[in-house]
């Protein structure tokens, strides 16, 4: 990383956090996402681009995306501090590579943090829409609607055979990924039969295979899903439209939110005194914790979030869940205390903030 | 360099069947010339003569390897190492070489959605179609009727040309220039 200075002189506006608002299927769905890659016509791709190509690709870019009419805010990324672009990175506005780079590159987003533009990213072009909850209609038109405005200022590499030309063949054709953050706690310990030994959530990945989509952990590639929180996303660019990939993923996941809610109910009728001990044991130890590691917060906020919507703990709702799960991130706690804290700080200060945000609740007498 | 019968790789191997007096020519890849013997137990009244290998295959590293964008640089041996593309005329460059990866990846080598110019590509079709007539002839492999599966060759031939030339009628201007003689235009 560069050696700007830790944090700005004056703390710019964070872009809004939009997961803490609620969202349709919210018990299972905490957000969705979408995201499309595209490329210049008239500039190499990232492998083989030159410093000077790239930054005039960048300011290229600059100047199309502040024309829009989608108030989209710039940063050069080499201007942001450490700090800055790593509490981007946790509200993933940036990958992790849009971070480290040391090349000419760019990010736009909209001041509600639900819209972003990642400018010279492994594409030229990442375009990325948010929403809580299950939203994959109007998170399509967003973007759609986004690409096309750019489309008509610029020229994409384009081909009838292969569609959108992206510097990775995973993503050729359209570009587009879709993907729906969920919480299966219940389908992750077993399934609605308890004479099979296998988890539900070893079916959900089976059929998902089958459909061509893929089922991950919170942070992406690791397979282990922490806190039982799993990404479902398309994998297949080509052959498929943009349409008919939404549409096998809104096929699936209809059963699988249905299932999780049927299994949530069932482990309740079947050991409710197992489920209460799970879920309270959680609560109290985050109530009362003076520090606590972002692992563990994780996969005790699972079991807080599992007994709210199962009507075992009153005063927290799942979009506190949610934004507890973002604002407990180390990058969220520094840029907060505007401090660089040492690793038995950050769990200090993260047992404070989810001490504070619980204060109100408790088991549902 | 002619390409196999079955696939888009480099035909290597060259065969004649007769059967019931007809001659019949095939023109394969080496892998797919492998699958037409499985072990090759010499069952089936089915006579094969190999013609012979292709000179071209047995020195030097196969075509592919040597293959290189003229407009960044990049290889087809790199682009297979690490897997990005340097530029958008390595689709062009390395050409009938990607079918089998996107086929791989993606199950397919045909795009399906929206063109930037608000029109649609919609090969679904074709592809359902093509799909069709490969898995009949997949089975006419296994079965060793090789006369069905010649046939079945050339109608996924009538319908991979028709679409490719709708791909030249629709996109008269997409030859790829030098990236430095495009600066993208912005009206912004
Ligand atoms: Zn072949
Ligand atoms: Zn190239």
């Amino acid at each position: 990383m560069s050696d700007a200075p830790l944090f700005e002189p004056r703390p710019p506006d964070l872009p809004g956090l939009w997961i803490k608002d609620s969202g349709p299927e919210n018990d299972v769905v905490v957000s969705s996402r979408m995201r499309l890659a595209r490329n210049l016509r008239g500039y190499h791709f990232k492998p083989r681009q030159e410093e000077d190509e790239g930054k005039r690709l960048t300011e290229h870019l600059h100047g199309v995306l502040s024309g829009l009419d989608h108030d989209l805010r710039w940063f050069d990324m080499e201007e942001l501090s450490p700090t800055l672009r790593l509490v981007l990175f946790e509200r993933h506005l940036v990958s992790r590579e849009h971070v480290d780079d040391e090349r000419p590159r760019g990010l736009a987003y909209t001041t509600d943090g639900t819209v972003g533009v990642m400018v010279n990213e492994e594409d030229h072009l990442r375009f990325q829409v948010f929403a809580p909850g299950l939203n994959l209609e109007a998170i399509s038109e967003r973007i759609e609607a986004l690409d096309n405005e750019v489309a008509s200022r610029v020229e994409y590499s384009f081909s009838e055979q292969y569609g959108y030309l992206t510097s990775c063949p995973t993503n050729t054709g359209t570009g587009l990924r879709v993907s729906v953050m969920l919480h299966l706690p219940a389908l992750a310990y077993r399934t609605s039969t308890s004479n099979d030994d296998e988890p539900g959530i070893v079916k959900v990945n089976n059929a998902a295979q089958q459909l061509g989509l893929t089922v991950r952990g919170i942070h992406g590639e690791s397979s282990k899903a922490e806190g039982d929180f799993f990404q479902i996303s398309n994998q297949v660019t080509l052959g498929r439209s943009p349409d008919q990939a939404v549409g096998d993923l809104r096929d699936m996941l209809g059963q699988v939110i249905e299932w999780e809610r049927q299994v949530r109910q069932i482990l309740l009728e079947d050991d409710r005194l197992s489920v209460e001990d799970l879920v309270l044991r959680s609560w109290a130890v985050l109530r009362h914790a003076r520090r606590i590691a972002s692992e563990e917060a994780l996969q005790l906020l699972s079991s807080v979030r599992l007994g709210a919507c199962l009507g075992l703990i009153d005063g927290v709702g799942v979009t506190t869940i949610h934004d507890l799960m973002v604002s407990m991130l180390p990058g969220h706690l520094q840029f907060r205390d505007r401090a660089k804290l040492s690793p038995d700080e950050r769990d200090a200060m993260r047992a404070t903030l989810i001490r504070n945000a619980l204060a109100h609740s408790g088991p549902t007498s | 360099m002619a390409k196999c019968d079955f696939c888009d790789n480099p035909a290597t191997v060259h065969m004649t069947e007769i059967k019931g007096g007809e001659k019949t020519q095939m023109h394969l890849c080496e892998f797919c010339a492998k699958q037409m013997h499985p072990g090759d137990g010499g069952s089936g009244g089915v006579q094969k003569v190999l013609e012979g290998l292709d000179p071209k295959s047995l020195g030097g590293p196969p075509l592919a390897v040597r293959l290189t964008c003229p407009q960044c640089g990049m290889t087809y041996a790199e682009f297979k190492q690490h897997g990005r593309f340097g530029c958008a005329n390595d689709y062009e460059v390395f050409g009938a070489e990607l079918k089998p990866l996107f086929k791989r990846i993606h199950g397919s080598t045909r795009y399906c959605g929206k063109t930037p110019d608000g029109g649609a590509v919609d090969n679904e079709e074709i592809e359902q179609a093509v799909r069709a007539v490969r898995a009949k002839l997949d089975q006419a492999i296994r079965e060793e009727r090789y006369e069905d599966a010649a046939r079945m060759r050339d109608e996924i031939r009538v319908l991979e040309a028709g679409e490719a030339q709708a791909d030249v009628a629709d996109n008269p201007d997409r030859d790829e220039g030098d990236p430095a003689d495009h600066p993208a235009e912005g009206e912004a």
